[in-house]
């Protein structure tokens, strides 16, 4: 469970959230919507201690680990995207079959792997980003946007991951399109 | 026991891939390599012919490392900000890892620098060094403390809005209780005069007050 | 308090002016080792506070100790110098030279270098959070090297520095006069200091 204790936050003069109370728990996705500037990405910044409130504090589980996925976490450029893969899977020092989970996002790395990330089109990055996401086997997922940018079959490999994960885990899912919001079992609407 | 053996993995990895980027994208090390050629050369040629003082000539190599050094580094942490991978990073391994990766990798790459300058130094001003032993005790000192200090200070000037010149003001205060020594012994080097074992130990005591500090305040940034 | 202040500072300008007798063949300009001293004290009590309310701040993340240290920076850097003008100009009434980097010339230049990037850091980030967080942990990090100087460098260099009025060996080697006034000032200095540091907070 993801406790927000009377949490503020303001940039300047906008203030984005002020003495927000609320338990997020497991079991379920969590959908966060809003319109644009509503705080859905700080929201999600904020329940993964990215960013320090003003005010309040923010408590994870003990011991539980996060992954996410954001327009503004991007891969290594210059490395391939098999490098990419393993190299985040080290840090979490799993030893995973990363071909097995290439097929699992529809990446694969018999074609793929060699190739510069700098190279790959955005959707097979977001398919590369969405497979670290997976290696690293994290408690809690905290998904911006997971599906921006990707065709019918990339959705719908991530939806599968994401329905198929999330018994054991907190899933929070930022976003504002139909499908993704369709996914949810519970809705937080940030107000503007 | 585990914990210790997980995040030397990490920094051993961190420092894996930071090589391999160091490679493929070789500008930072042409950069400061030509950097320290360019200054070495320079001050080569507007001396030709003339003596200089095993003092000055030993400054001089300080000062040339000092600043190619801070063309290589001060982009530590920078270019992953820029290019969008540090909270990625950030997220997936542990902060102290991440020091400890780029600071070995610092010390990496200021060593390759130092292989490549050092001999180029040593022919262009027809140095003969008396000492090896004692140069290299005291640039490897040098060259731990630099990497210490100057990843911290890395991380430090990556929320700098005005980088310019930025890293090296900050960066040689901090470093100065390495550089007067280091100055001293390498003259000492060159010359063969008698030195003082303590000189080296206080160099050591700083090293490692440098690291355990950057270890320590690394945490709050 | 603060007209106590100026009036403290006025009696001992008085009795620098009046009562110290003139220092055997450097004439009156010589006695700005009344301003010399006090000053550069300042600038090391204020190096030092400002590391103190870093310190503070990174334990509490409360705003206002970030805004005392960066005062206490401001303040020292204003103070220290002045007190590389004052003691450069006494260098070259007793030395003959206005630098020469004696071992406490190099200290208080490096204090002035450490100041200069410390003011110039905050000056380079603009996120409010941001640049109370990294100038606090890099004033952390340049308060270590202080000591480290302080040890090294009079090893390296020969030193014409006059001993400070509190030396190893205890002795005081003033006249009880020179002495009283000496130690008002520097009492003075550092009350000044305090009183910016009050003032600039409310």
């Amino acid at each position: 469970m993801i406790a927000f204790d009377e949490v503020s936050l303001s940039f300047g003069r906008r203030v984005l959230f002020s003495n927000v109370t609320l338990n997020l728990r497991g079991g379920k996705v969590i959908g966060v919507t809003g319109a644009n500037g509503a705080g859905k990405s700080t929201f999600l910044k904020l329940a993964g201690k990215v960013i320090r409130p003003d005010a309040g504090e923010v408590r994870l589980p003990d011991g539980k680990t996060i992954a996410a996925l954001s327009p503004e976490m991007k891969v290594y450029d210059t490395l391939t995207a098999r490098e990419n893969l393993s190299f985040f899977a080290k840090l979490r020092g799993k030893s995973i079959d990363l071909l097995k989970l290439g097929e699992r996002v529809g990446l694969d790395l018999e074609t793929f792997g060699s190739v510069r990330a700098e190279n790959l089109s955005t959707g097979m990055r977001q398919r590369l980003k969405f497979a670290i996401l997976l290696s690293v086997d994290a408690d809690i997922w905290l998904l911006d946007e997971p599906t921006a940018n990707l065709d019918d079959d990339g959705r719908e490999k991530i939806f599968h991951e994401v329905c198929g994960a999330k018994a054991d885990k907190i899933i929070l899912l930022a976003t504002n399109d139909k499908a993704e919001v369709a996914l949810c079992d519970e809705i937080i609407q940030l107000p503007l | 026991m585990r914990l210790s053996n997980f995040l030397f993995e990490q920094v051993a990895a961190i420092l894996r891939k930071d090589f391999l980027i160091g490679l493929r994208r070789r500008a930072t090390f042409a950069a400061m390599m030509m950097f320290a050629l360019t200054a070495v050369a320079s001050l080569s040629l507007s001396m030709t012919g003339g003596f200089v003082e095993p003092k000055f000539l030993a400054a001089l190599l300080w000062v040339v490392i000092f600043f190619a050094a801070s063309a290589g580094i001060a982009g530590t942490f920078d270019d992953e900000a820029q290019a969008g991978t540090l909270p990625t990073l950030k997220l997936y391994a542990q902060a102290q890892a991440i020091l400890f990766g780029k600071m070995c990798y610092v010390f990496l790459s200021l060593t390759m620098l130092t292989l490549f300058i050092l001999p180029i130094f040593l022919i262009l001003f027809n140095v003969a060094v008396e000492s090896f032993l004692l140069l290299s005790l005291t640039i490897l000192l040098g060259l731990i403390g630099i990497a210490a200090a100057g990843t911290l200070t890395a991380a430090i000037t990556t929320s700098a809005t005005v980088k310019g010149g930025l890293f090296p003001i900050l960066l040689f205060p901090i470093t100065l209780p390495i550089f007067l020594p280091a100055i001293t012994l390498t003259e000492l080097s060159f010359t063969g005069g008698a030195f003082e074992t303590s000189s080296l130990i206080v160099m050591a005591a700083f090293d490692a007050i440098l690291i355990l500090a950057s270890s320590i305040l690394y945490d709050y940034l | 308090m603060n007209k106590l202040l100026i009036l403290l500072t006025l009696a001992i300008c008085a009795a620098i002016i009046f009562f110290v007798p003139p220092i055997k063949g450097l004439g009156e300009v010589a006695k700005i080792i009344f301003f010399h001293v006090p000053t550069a004290w300042v600038s090391v009590i204020a190096f030092f506070s400002s590391a103190f309310f870093a310190a503070r701040f990174l334990r509490t993340f409360n705003f206002s100790f970030d805004k005392l240290s960066e005062r206490a920076a401001r303040l020292g850097f204003i103070f220290v110098l002045l007190s590389t003008i004052s003691g450069a100009i006494f260098s070259k009434l007793t030395w003959g030279a206005y630098w020469n980097w004696d071992p406490r010339q190099t200290t208080i230049f490096v204090l002035i270098l450490i100041y200069g990037a410390y003011l110039t850091l905050r000056a380079a980030v603009s996120d409010e959070r941001t640049r109370a967080k990294v100038s606090a942990v890099y004033s952390l990090l340049s308060v270590l090297t202080v000591p480290f100087l302080v040890f090294i460098i009079p090893r390296m260099y020969f030193s014409l520095h006059p001993s400070p009025v509190l030396n190893s060996s205890g002795r005081v080697e003033m006249d009880s006069i020179v002495l009283v006034v000496l130690i008002a000032a520097v009492v003075d200095a550092t009350l000044i200091f305090i009183q910016l540091m009050r003032r600039e907070i409310s």
